[in-house]
């Protein structure tokens, strides 16, 4: 009796464990593993959460729906810290993971060095948000579902030019890739529409008291600030700086773009603009069905990291199915003719470059949330490169 | 004007580095030990302090209870991980400090989250008495009175108690002191309670001044307290305050004027390194 039950008790484990690695034959089908990583650690840790709540998201609404190629999704997820030297060995660690293409979730420096990796093993890539002009010049398997930095900088200097009306602007720039990329995209364009740029003061990103620098921007007296940096700067910055008493239009981008910087700048946070990928106030229902379904799974509002990490997946996921199958050149030639693909930060369509046109969400924060400000359409002004 | 207030951005910065640096100078002296874990003590204030003034108390009890904590944490961390290493090299202790940081900087995270804490109310921070076009909030002011009083007390404290002299005397020659009859390991327990309470005040003010308190919030106030501590001349309080001083004003100015070469985060270190290359004693005159 008691071998019996022993031999039945073994033959459920061997089946169990068949089942969890997905040995073909043994019930469920194969799941198709994904590589992704993003900063769990850090001082990025918190855009990684949200970046991995957002893939995480798309995976399991992708499986409810019967999976891709009738083969359940798998996330295999590394914490690269948002560091360059971290992100090369976890590349190499996903590509012995039997991943069929991957993801960043992560910033820049750690996305330009992934890229690399995954170029040369032919492994499709997408960055979500990372937004160095560099990442998709990597090679051919790279593509990006976020707007360039030089591409927001551009936008930035129309709104506050052109749609502001205001002409007098001091730059506060965040000493990193992101700062210094929108910073060049916004001096690109600023003479063309009428902006003087009085003074740009620039900081690091460990950097939370601004004292000296509020102080210079009250002796500028601009009509508007164009500040970059992420939650975390941002929430300080602008705080003390109102609290100096400067009063002037505060635009700032993406790394604004988290509910966090309205919880640590508050009433100070009031009436600033950001431009981001994420519109609040969308009617399209991809939007609106995000919205919804990541504030239910996270607890928090869903912010630009992880609208644009569940964008990529689903991307990503769209071309798998289009490929009939997972082979990665396949994958790839899938993803670059993405066309109109309807998601939560617009229709996607990649260029040869692997970069997306989409127009840029003004967003205002008004009574402790980001709402619709304006919409900047303009194909030209806003092109990605192509080369 | 405008010199004015970068001026007074830089003695404000300057009195947050004076609160970290004296306590880090204090042990120095006393042990001979870098205690670069001191930083998490500053993050420590700091998340007792939100966590305190957010679920109700008002912001000058929590601040109290954030300096509390610290001050009992300090000394149980020394005898934990230091006493145990006191007759080892001095750098395993350095070791351990060093390892203890980054364990305490993670248990933060862990326990509290990755995107940092916030206060509900930050009444501080927005109001400030009116100084005729210069904005000062009563967070700024506090920074600054902070630090005045606790250097005058140490100063106080160090000639006028009995107290003091024991721990002059211990840190002038620990053996001599212990013949008569002063208990050096008491002396540390108070070193380690009066550095920790200073670092857990002026995390409590630097998060309300941020409005952000975050895991690795006081790494580079440490990192650049040891530079002060060494500028000031190891072990020399009035030193350590005259530096700390000086690199806030340094800082601030450089902030503007120099961010084309120099990011603010290196000026300390730049002037560390020219002073250890001309004036490796210190600024201050040698003890």
């Amino acid at each position: 009796m008691a071998t019996r039950r022993m031999v039945t008790g073994l033959l459920l484990g061997t089946a169990v464990a068949l089942a969890g690695t997905g040995v073909p034959g043994a019930g469920a089908a194969e799941a198709i593993r994904i590589g992704f990583h993003a900063p769990l650690t850090g001082f990025a840790a918190g855009d990684g959460k949200s970046a991995r709540l957002g893939a995480e998201l798309a995976v399991e609404q992708i499986n409810a729906a019967g999976g891709v190629l009738g083969r359940p999704l798998e996330l295999v997820t590394y914490d690269d810290q948002a560091k360059p030297d971290q992100a090369v060995p976890v590349a190499n660690k996903l590509l012995g993971e039997g991943i069929v293409a991957a993801i960043s979730g992560s910033y820049s420096g750690a996305t330009r060095a992934a890229a690399a990796v995954f170029q040369q093993a032919g492994m499709p890539y997408v960055s979500a948000y990372a937004i160095h002009p560099d990442i998709t010049r990597t090679g051919d398997y790279v593509f990006r579902t976020a707007s360039m930095g030089e591409v927001q900088g551009r936008g930035g200097a129309k709104l506050i030019g052109e749609i502001l009306g205001q002409k007098r602007v001091v730059l506060i720039t965040l000493d990193n890739d992101f700062g210094q990329s929108l910073a060049r995209g916004f001096k690109e364009k600023a003479g063309d529409f009428g902006i003087e740029i009085v003074s740009e003061y620039t900081y690091g990103i460990k950097e939370r008291q601004f004292g000296a620098i509020v102080a210079s921007v009250k002796r500028d007296a601009p009509e508007a600030i164009y500040a970059s940096g992420y939650f975390f700067t941002a929430g300080p910055l602008v705080s003390q700086l109102r609290a100096g008493g400067v009063r002037a239009t505060i635009v700032g981008q993406e790394g604004y773009d988290s509910q966090n910087f309205i919880d640590i700048a508050k009433a100070a946070a009031e009436g600033v603009l950001i431009t981001t990928a994420l519109d609040r106030d969308s009617d399209r229902p991809e939007v609106r069905s995000f919205i919804g379904a990541f504030e239910e799974k996270a607890g928090f509002p869903a912010d630009m990291v992880a609208a644009s990490t569940y964008t990529a997946v689903q991307v990503l996921a769209h071309a798998i199915e289009r490929a009939g199958g997972t082979e990665g050149k396949a994958v790839r030639d899938a993803l670059a003719a993405t066309r109109d693909f309807p998601t939560a930060i617009g229709p996607v369509t990649f260029n040869a470059l692997g970069e997306i046109y989409k127009p840029i969400q003004v967003q205002v924060v008004k009574d402790g949330r980001f709402r619709r400000f304006a919409v900047i359409d303009d194909p030209v002004l806003l092109a990605p490169p192509a080369e | 004007m405008f010199y004015v207030e970068l001026l007074i951005a830089g003695l404000v910065q300057g009195a947050m580095y004076a609160m970290m640096a004296l306590g880090l100078t204090l042990i120095y002296g006393l042990l001979r030990i870098l205690h670069i874990a001191h930083a998490a003590f500053f993050t420590l204030g700091g998340y007792v302090g939100v966590l305190a003034a957010n679920s109700g108390l008002p912001l000058g009890a929590a601040a109290a209870l954030g300096v509390l904590v610290a001050a009992t944490a300090g000394p149980l961390v020394y005898g934990t991980v230091y006493r145990p290493l006191l007759d080892k090299p001095p750098y395993v202790a350095l070791i351990a400090s060093i390892g203890l940081l980054i364990a305490m900087e993670d248990g933060f995270r862990l326990l509290f989250g990755p995107y940092g804490l916030s206060f509900a109310e930050n009444p501080w921070f927005v109001t400030g008495p009116d100084l005729g076009g210069i904005f000062l909030n009563w967070v700024q002011i506090a920074l600054g009175l902070s630090a005045v009083l606790a250097i005058a007390g140490l100063g106080l404290f160090a000639v006028g108690s009995r107290a003091g002299v024991a721990w002059r005397a211990t840190v002038d020659d620990p053996e001599m002191a212990m013949s008569f009859g002063v208990s050096p390991e008491r002396v540390r327990l108070l070193a380690f309670a009066l550095a920790s309470a200073l670092a857990g005040l002026a995390g409590f003010l630097v998060g309300l001044l941020n409005n952000l308190i975050e895991p690795g919030m006081g790494n580079i106030t440490s990192y650049k307290g040891l530079a002060i501590v060494v500028l000031g001349g190891l072990g020399n309080v009035p030193g350590t305050l005259w530096a700390s001083l000086l690199l806030g004003v340094a800082e601030s100015f450089g902030t503007i004027y120099l961010d084309k070469i120099l990011d603010r985060d290196a000026i300390a270190f730049f002037i560390l390194v020219a002073v250890l290359m001309w004036r490796p004693q210190g600024l201050a005159r040698g003890r």
